[in-house]
């Protein structure tokens, strides 16, 4: 009996310690970066090469986990545009790795010697609707005046619609533009767009990588109904310093960077400025628009420090501004009009292990927007602005190859200051008697991202949301008074997600998913594009939380070992507390803005096809959406559907860039679009012996479709040069064939009193005919 | 402050105006919208006005004008609409409006008619018919309300309006224009003492030598900002029918001129009318959303407005 028992005893301890053997598990980590200028790189690849579904990807901070069972492995490190790094590891106990990938030989033939992985996630990741465009790329596009612009390059994904010719405002998947959550280094940013919008805020030569998320947003974000757009800066080269910079027709760049302590903190400065009106000042001297002058310009910064390979921080800023000044000597009459955001970042990230990393941000973002001017003794000014201080927590778990959690939670206080304006003449004075609002936003989240064998994958995924007006307030309902910190109104936000991933075979997966999103910030614009004017307002006792809920649905397959991605997506959207002005709304100084809305429901659908061939001599994509968005309100129209003014049922992108040889770079850019709506008008009516126009319903008729093509060449005299300093120049033109596309349709009537006739003209404007440009781009580097 | 408001909106048309000349690159060609030419509505037209120097309260209604480019005399005419019946209750009584063509008229009354509607008679080639309380059988007064009722072969518009009660303006001078003050020119500054415990609505009109009440382009106000304040507020003379914007002088007086100032209360229905009216109208531009007018006609377009008016009468100084 007891030889018996001993012998089951080994025997049973034998199985456990094989079985412990076998599932003893050790995890790799560590930071991928570039090996030129130590600047981390967001989505590199890590994977196992005997069995490819062992992989893990960099996160937003270049941190990787990759848990495998003990054992030899070749590891590769890998990311587009970059020379694969192969490592032998013999996995024995948890490792540190930190890897420095060095860009890709450019040769001849072969243009970039980048693997695959990356374009497997096309097929195995959960995510829908994501697309990250490294700026590089981006910098390859034909742009307008020569200005590289992140928020121009993301319109030509498919979801993606342009908020009109020109401007950098953007609409997803029926959604209006307040509904995308942009962030620049975690800071939400208001405004994202310079001169009405024609020119995005963010400079290129300070951006690292931009993400898209328009599919099932992720349950780490929140606080938008459409689409996360999120902005990493670059931290700057900690190796050597190195200066880089442009000179364009209408603005110039110079960017900064270097290390303050070589491998361990460096610094990044970046700036731009407008100056093509600064040019006629001498010309407007001693006339009547003396002093009449707009520029733009921007600041980003950032400093990062490692203390060891468990901590580090960062710290990162930006400030831009509009400036547009008039003035009328003659008349005394003067105005100036400046607004811009404000942010600031500072994160700590620390590993509490090899699994698990942490980051903590302390954010502060500013939106302003001011507006004075005078004459003679009647002053006035005008203010509104949007400021947030933010607290976020968010942990990364790698629990295994196959699954990964993710938690975390955020806090904002915001601080909402609607249209405030003074005036006065001479001694008497009055203002409006708007007060700022005030508001706590609560999240917290959960998220699960789990392989199931072979075939399956679910990215699951809650968030728990909640918005509290705080006095001090006073009701507009119940006239009762709240003290400051004092709880007003509680909206609080169910917000669960789901994503899911068939793999029918290596090279096809069908992903499904369902998303709930909650919104307690609006901006409601009474114009046919944003305008900086256009005030953010929180949720109150009278404004509801806007609430979306979107199902997708995707075939993902590749072609051609990989070399080709496709996609067919479709959603269907169902948004509730949707926000507008009424039909007869004006635009009222006197008038909050919250007591001129209407609320109504919303619905968007549509179907998305891209092809995308992101490696070798000639690279691009090719975008197409059909689809179809329309609102109801109760007070429009009684309460009828009819199509959102962001309905354009056909858009088309295609993209290409093309390497001829190491000299010379081509890109084009082709666009077509359904035409914009807009209200038409049915006829006219005379009062007071005046014409006036009556309306149609509400965006019956639209503007011919939309299309153009840009096409840009680049010019690197000195390819590979290794000289301290290397040029470039850039050609480019925009709407090639002078296509007079529309950019909105004017109405002019002119009466002939004496002869009793009077004339309706409609005129249709065109603002962007054929426009080439030149710009010049040159660095410099310490070596 | 409807000239801040004004300030604001040509502030985003002169930044576009920036960017188009700055690029130098815009461009116009011309539009036809599709047309609809069923969608024909009625327009009315008409005041209450207590005031010892108004007119008989008559109603004008006409069809509106599809988008036909170019409108002329003789069409202009045929939109007058003919044999409706129209009537107004004061209160107290109904009041059927007599229906009088110009043509009925001998020719000088005919002329001062036309002028009074603002049509410049040489250029009417066809009839042109109003109605008209005749024997002016409506009791206009303070605090009144009226309804309107029009059948037009069976189509049924309706109304409401009323006067509200009068505010008196005190404390008028005329000062130089801002800026480099120009010799010949004034402004007219007045003082408003606003009752605070209601919402006023205001509407003003002016008249140069004689001539006939024109509403100056913002012409409306609220007391949202003044409400129960005693405030000083410029008046802009208007631009008569047929004469040009100028930028520089248009608003100010012409000194040595005799003016008559005409100051209304009115009701919110009808502020709503004018106020949508002049924000459609000054609402142009690449970012301007429309606007549609707020009309207090059931079935129809226009304003049958309440004025409860006083008049100021002037001599701008030298």
């Amino acid at each position: 009996m007891n030889i018996m028992f001993r012998k089951l005893f080994l025997g049973a301890s034998l199985i456990f310690v094989a079985h412990f053997a076998i599932s003893q598990t050790f995890t790799l980590n560590g930071y991928v970066k570039d090996a030129a200028s130590g600047e981390t790189i967001i989505g590199a690849i890590v994977v196992d090469e005997a069995n490819p579904s062992q992989a893990a990807v960099t996160n937003t901070y270049g941190f990787y986990s990759l848990t495998l069972p003990s054992g030899k492995y070749n590891i590769k490190f890998s990311y587009i545009g970059y020379e694969d790094q192969r490592f032998e590891v013999d996995l024995t106990k948890n490792t540190n790795l930190n890897v420095s990938l060095s860009e890709g030989v450019v040769m001849q033939e072969v243009i970039i010697s980048a693997d695959k992985d990356d374009q497997r996630r096309n097929v195995e990741g959960t995510q829908m609707g994501t697309i990250s465009l490294p700026v590089e790329n981006i910098k390859k596009l034909p742009a307008i005046f020569g200005e590289v612009d992140i928020l121009k390059a993301i319109q030509l994904l498919p979801g993606v619609l342009s908020a009109g010719e020109g401007t950098s405002g953007f609409y997803v998947r029926g959604g209006g533009p307040d509904q995308n959550l942009v962030l620049l280094d975690e800071a939400l940013v208001y405004n994202s767009g310079h001169l009405l919008g024609f020119f995005s805020v963010f400079n290129a030569d300070a951006i690292k990588n931009t993400t898209l998320i328009t599919g099932g947003i992720p349950a780490n974000f929140g606080g938008r109904l459409s689409s996360v757009l999120d902005i990493q800066m670059k931290e700057g080269n900690n190796k050597s310093y190195e200066a880089e910079g442009g000179i364009g027709l209408i603005s110039s760049r110079l960017t900064f960077q270097g290390p303050i302590q070589k491998d361990k903190s460096s610094f990044i400065v970046s700036g731009r400025r407008t100056y093509i009106l600064d040019l006629v000042q001498p010309a407007l001297k001693g006339g009547n628009f003396e002093g009449t002058n707009y520029y733009f310009y921007d600041l980003n910064t950032k400093l990062n420090y490692r203390f060891s390979d468990k901590d580090r921080i960062y710290f990162s800023g930006y400030f831009g501004q509009d400036i547009l000044k008039f003035s009328q000597p003659k008349r005394d009459f003067t105005f100036q009009l400046p607004y811009g955001n404000k942010t600031g970042t500072l994160r700590w990230n620390h590993l509490f292990s090899e699994k698990m990393f942490m980051n903590l941000s302390a954010i502060y973002n500013d939106y302003q927007f001011e507006f004075g001017g005078g004459q003679s003794n009647f002053v006035f000014n005008a203010f509104s602005g949007v400021k947030d201080w933010n607290l976020k927590l968010d942990f990364d778990n790698y629990v295994s190859t196959n699954h990964t959690l993710k938690f975390g939670g955020n806090y904002t206080y915001h601080t909402l200051t609607p249209n405030t304006a003074q005036a006065s003449n001479g001694e008497v004075s009055f203002a409006t008697t708007f007060k700022p609002k005030y508001a706590n936003e609560y999240a917290v989240y959960f998220l699960d991202d789990m392989k199931l064998g072979k075939k399956w994958a679910i990215n699951t995924g809650l968030r728990l949301s909640a918005f509290q007006q705080v006095g001090p307030y006073r009701s507009k309902i119940t006239q009762d008074s709240f003290g400051r910190f004092e709880s007003a109104k509680i909206y609080t936000g169910f917000e669960p997600r789901v994503n899911t991933n068939y793999m029918v075979n290596r090279n096809l997966s069908i992903k499904a998913g369902v998303a709930i999103t909650n919104q307690y910030i609006h901006l409601v614009s009474n114009s046919s594009s944003t305008l900086p004017a256009d005030i953010w307002v929180p949720s109150t006792e009278i404004v509801k939380p806007q609430r979306g809920v979107q199902y997708s649905l995707g075939v993902f397959r590749n072609f051609d070992n990989d070399n080709y991605e496709t996609s067919i997506e479709m959603y269907y959207k169902d948004l509730y507390n949707q926000i507008d002005y009424s039909d007869s709304y004006i635009n009222d100084i006197n008038t909050e803005v919250e007591d001129g809305f209407v609320f109504g429901k919303g619905r968007a659908y549509g179907l998305e096809l891209f092809v995308k061939k992101a490696k070798g001599r000639l690279n691009g994509w090719i975008g197409y959406s059909l689809s179809k968005t329309e609102r109801a309100f109760k007070d429009i129209e009684g309460g009828r559907w009819y199509p959102a003014v962001y309905d354009r049922p056909h858009d088309l992108s295609v993209v290409a860039n093309y390497k001829l040889n190491k000299k010379w770079d081509f890109g084009a850019i082709g666009i077509y679009g359904s035409g914009k709506l807009f209200t038409p008008i049915r006829g006219f009516f005379f009062v007071e012996q005046n014409l006036n126009l009556f309306y149609g319903p509400r965006n019956s008729e639209r503007l011919i479709p939309y299309h153009r093509v840009d096409i840009s060449a680049t010019y690197t005299p000195r390819p590979g040069s290794t000289r301290k300093y290397s040029g470039s120049w850039t050609f480019s033109v925009y709407n090639v064939y002078n296509r007079k596309n529309p950019f909105f349709v004017n109405f002019d009537t002119t009466t002939d009193f004496a002869a009793g006739t009077t004339k309706i003209e409609g005129s249709q404007i065109t603002l962007f005919p054929m426009i080439p440009s030149i710009t010049y781009n040159f660095k410099w580097n310490q070596k | 402050m409807t000239k801040f408001n004004h300030t604001i909106r040509h502030t985003y048309f002169l930044a576009f105006i920036i960017v188009a000349v700055t690029f130098l690159t815009s461009c116009e060609s011309e539009y036809i919208p599709d047309t609809d030419a069923s969608q024909q509505e009625y327009v009315v037209e008409g005041y209450i006005e207590v005031n010892d120097n108004a007119n008989p309260t008559f109603i004008l209604l006409t069809r509106s004008i599809p988008f036909i480019g170019e409108v002329k005399a003789d069409k202009f005419t045929e939109l007058f609409v003919k044999d409706a019946k129209v009537s107004i209750n004061d209160g107290t009584k109904n009041v059927e409006l007599t229906q009088l063509c110009l043509g009925d008229l001998p020719p000088e009354i005919r002329d001062a008619a036309a002028l009074l509607l603002g049509i410049n008679p040489d250029s009417l080639k066809s009839d042109i018919c109003v109605y008209v309380d005749l024997f002016e059988q409506i009791n206009k007064r303070e605090g009144g309300k009226y309804d309107l009722s029009i059948d037009i072969g069976g189509k049924i518009l309706t109304a409401t309006t009323t006067t509200p009660r009068r505010v008196q303006l005190t404390d008028f001078v005329f000062k130089p224009t801002p800026g480099v003050a120009i010799d010949s020119l004034a402004q007219l500054f007045c003082t408003i003492e606003d009752p605070g415990n209601e919402e006023n609505y205001y509407r003003y009109f002016t008249s140069s030598i004689g001539g006939q009440f024109v509403a100056p382009f913002g012409s409306v106000t609220n007391d949202k900002i003044f409400n129960g304040k005693k405030f000083e507020i410029p008046f802009n003379r208007a631009i008569n029918p047929g004469e040009d914007f100028d930028p520089f002088t248009s608003g100010y007086f012409l000194r040595g001129d005799t003016i008559v100032l005409k100051a209304c209360t009115i009701d919110k229905d009808h502020f709503d009318f004018w106020s949508t009216r002049d924000f459609a109208a000054n609402n142009g531009g690449p970012f301007a959303s429309y606007t549609r007018i707020k009309t207090n006609i059931n079935g129809g377009l226009g304003i049958f407005g309440g004025y409860t008016a006083t008049e100021y009468s002037f001599v701008v100084p030298n």
